[in-house]
């Protein structure tokens, strides 16, 4: 076997992989389709912003004051309020899950409020459901100083008020928050997903050995299967940018050379994390139960997507250091919205070069160590 | 049962359980990310990274800067540079509080009360959280500043978090990780089973074995309910033990929850095998169930307000029932109603996806 390195024999193995991605349509389908698909679907349901919560509103007092309250609240367009179902406890609705909270206005607020006496009205929220709870509990804050001032009739006269200017997304619009995020996760999960069970085929049916017992060398073997497949997924990338720019309207303000430079860092990493994990499983079903597990949930939970990373215990804020989706979704959402430049994005894009240098190496390793008859004989016996 | 099928599910079960790997990935990986989504995420917002620009000597405005700080909900902001528009752009701060040039104190004493706010919006929900939390911080500064001259609101809403006094977020997020860990394990491992069989040949043998339809896929299924179910407990008791989360229903619910909810998702992975000819196409089908699945659980953002049509895509999910059945039962003790309407919608989505796989069946046999 040669030592030196031909791109002639990696030129032809990408040259056969691209045959076999053209013959089937269903890959090409898959790779193209899906992935902008998901990005449009999922930007027009995801919405963090809540209408109509269904409120539970019992007005005990039945005076003039508590049905203006009722009306404000109504008004307000966040809140459906739903009559008490008589002969039921208050809280009933709730654990049946018809309703998020309950809204009780107690005999005397009314006699409180023209009393000039601080007048209180209860309110029990679903605390099983947090993410809507915490909704109710914002929307409450907010209509509480207006609705105060127009039930005592004295004008509102707050200490201090905010004039606050939102940057970067005025309209506080959830779309541009997303998709540059949603963007990243879809595509990272398909490319771990694709490398896996391509290479884990070739395993399972033996046509790795085949190869193997060529002339090529292991990183032309590589490098050859890897390569169309970036190109395919950078089309994807290409697709699901004019999905975010013309059909949302999402800004991008920074370099498209640095995002062009980010996605290829970025996808080179997932196609090597899904080289090690074909390399780690060869059998398709494994390769896609790690996948999933090792790809998808890491990237949805930990990668900032949704869940803030700021708010995790300090492990575990390091702990993400090591996602590659972490630091692209950062990258991702500084170019599209925020504008940032190199200095900015000094960071992410230093820790996704490093990861790469370490999961390529390490995938380069583990194909080789595994072509040594002793290992490779251990592992078959478990088929 | 006679002899024939029982040979038949025990070889299914050795041949799952053999594999070293796979053992390790169906019981200990789910515990593990069990545990370490569970502690590590949270969807309330803290450690927003705070800066401000004021004038030395400026009282109220470094009084306000820093009881903002000293709440669990602001960091200091490690700035460099005078523009605080470049601390935000630069990603030092995520917020800035801009005193006026004529310092917050002596405005204040002129009658004008604004304070200018310059927040990072591209987190919406950070964004909203940091005015929301700012505007309490002001409330507290101003009242302990003049105790008297600030009136005392006309009306003000007590609240009270039911069943979760405390906000606990685990208690909200940790049975979503448990119903998607059970998820896509369950619909992975059946959706490639009968696909693999057919791709490797052997399909054809097992067709020639004296075994009626419903025998394979019996066969194919019924272990992975039981290793299912298994897993479902651990889960359960991880659940417990490290997070706390009450068990306030019966037990029995919770059974026969998980139980029909892994019936729903192993009859959805049946039918994904029986349809796709080659893994590849079972694994794409897959991520096409999981994935929305997963999204439109209701996890990660509320689903009670998808516009019109999209609805009914959560209505086909097996994770929102599941979900809304996990969290009745464990936090809210089970209501009756709940119980036996979601539980009869995971039933109705197994039945389908059942018979939709005997349907296929028998067309790959013709």
């Amino acid at each position: 076997m040669s030592r030196r390195f031909y791109p002639s024999r990696a030129l032809s193995i990408a040259h056969k992989e691209v045959r076999h991605i053209t013959r089937d349509p269903f890959t090409l389908a898959w790779a193209f389709g899906l992935p902008v698909i998901m990005v449009l679907f999922f930007g027009y349901v995801i919405d963090f912003n809540v209408r109509e919560v269904r409120l539970v509103a019992a007005d005990r007092d039945a005076t003039r004051a508590s049905r203006e309250l009722l009306t404000i609240l109504r008004a307000s367009g966040y809140f459906r309020l739903l009559p008490p179902v008589p002969g039921q406890e208050i809280q009933t609705g709730m654990v049946q899950e018809k309703t998020k909270g309950v809204l009780i206005i107690e005999p005397g607020f009314g006699k409180d409020l023209g009393a000039g006496r601080p007048a209180q009205v209860q309110v029990l929220l679903d605390g099983a459901d947090n993410s809507t709870s915490g909704l109710i509990l914002s929307y409450l804050g907010g209509i509480q100083q207006a609705a105060a001032a127009r039930l005592s009739g004295a004008a509102a006269r707050a200490p201090l008020t905010f004039s606050t200017r939102y940057l970067f997304n005025p309209e506080l619009n959830s779309h541009w928050f997303v998709i540059p995020g949603l963007a990243v996760v879809v595509m990272g999960i398909l490319s771990i997903i694709l490398t896996a069970l391509t290479v884990a085929r070739e395993w399972e049916t033996g046509s790795m050995e085949l190869l193997l017992s060529t002339p090529v060398r292991p990183l032309e073997i590589i490098l050859g299967k890897l390569a169309p497949y970036l190109g395919l997924v950078l089309i994807t990338v290409g697709l699901i940018y004019l999905v975010a720019r013309l059909q949302f309207g999402v800004p991008f303000r920074g370099s498209h050379l640095l995002y062009l430079l980010g996605v290829i860092l970025f996808l080179t990493l997932c196609l090597a994390q899904g080289l090690l994990i074909s390399v780690a499983a060869r059998q398709q079903t494994l390769a896609v139960q790690l996948s999933f597990i090792a790809g998808l949930l890491p990237a949805l939970l930990m990668s900032g997507f949704i869940f803030p990373i700021e708010s995790m215990p300090a492990f575990f804020q390091y702990l993400t250091f090591v996602l590659p989706p972490r630091w692209f979704v950062a990258m991702s959402r500084g170019l599209f919205l925020k504008g940032a430049g190199v200095f900015e994005l000094a960071l992410p894009l230093g820790m996704l070069t490093m990861l790469n240098l370490l999961i390529v190496a390490g995938a380069l390793r583990a194909f080789k160590t595994d072509l040594e008859p002793r290992r490779a004989k251990g592992r078959t016996e478990g088929k | 049962m006679n002899a024939t099928i029982k040979g038949f599910i025990r070889k299914e079960f050795i041949q799952t359980l053999r594999d070293p790997r796979m053992r390790i990935l169906i019981f200990a990986a789910p515990i593990i990310q069990l545990t370490i989504f569970g502690y590590a995420i949270s969807n309330e917002i803290r450690n927003i990274r705070l800066a401000a620009s004021f004038q030395p000597g400026d009282v109220l405005a470094e009084r306000l800067f820093e009881r903002a700080l000293s709440s669990r909900w602001f960091l200091p902001a490690r700035v460099s540079g005078q523009d605080p528009f470049t601390w935000v752009q630069s990603g030092q701060a995520d917020a800035v509080l801009v005193a006026p040039t004529g310092g917050l104190t002596r405005q204040i004493q002129r009658g004008q009360t604004q304070v200018q706010l310059l927040v990072d919006a591209t987190n919406v929900l950070r964004a909203r959280a940091v005015e929301r939390y700012l505007q309490a911080t002001a409330a507290a500064v101003a009242a302990d500043l003049q105790p008297g001259a600030v009136p005392v609101p006309a009306m003000t809403f007590d609240i009270r978090m039911l069943y979760n006094p405390s906000m606990e977020t685990s208690f909200f997020l940790v049975p979503g990780v448990m119903v998607m860990l059970l998820c896509i394990i369950t619909v992975l491992l059946t959706s490639m089973a009968l696909v693999r069989e057919k791709e490797l040949g052997t399909f054809e043998t097992l067709i020639a074995a004296p075994l009626k339809n419903w025998e394979i896929l019996l066969g194919k299924t019924l272990p992975f309910l039981v290793l299912s179910m298994v897993l479902v407990h651990l889960i359960l008791l991880a659940a417990v033990l490290l997070f706390g989360l009450p068990m306030r229903g019966a037990y029995w619910k919770f059974l026969a929850a998980a139980l029909m909810f892994v019936c729903s998702t192993i009859s959805v992975g049946t039918f994904i095998s029986t349809i796709a000819r080659r893994q590849q196409q079972a694994m794409m089908a897959t991520f096409l169930f999981l994935f929305p699945a997963l999204m439109l659980s209701g996890m990660f953002f509320p689903i009670e307000n998808m516009p019109g049509g999209l609805i009914l895509v959560a209505y086909l999910n097996p994770l929102k029932y599941m979900l809304t059945l996990m969290r009745n039962i464990l936090l809210k003790g089970g209501d009756d109603w709940v119980f036996w309407s979601n539980l009869a919608a995971l039933a109705v989505l197994a039945v389908v996806a059942v018979a939709g796989s005997f349907n296929r069946f028998r067309q790959t046999l013709n």
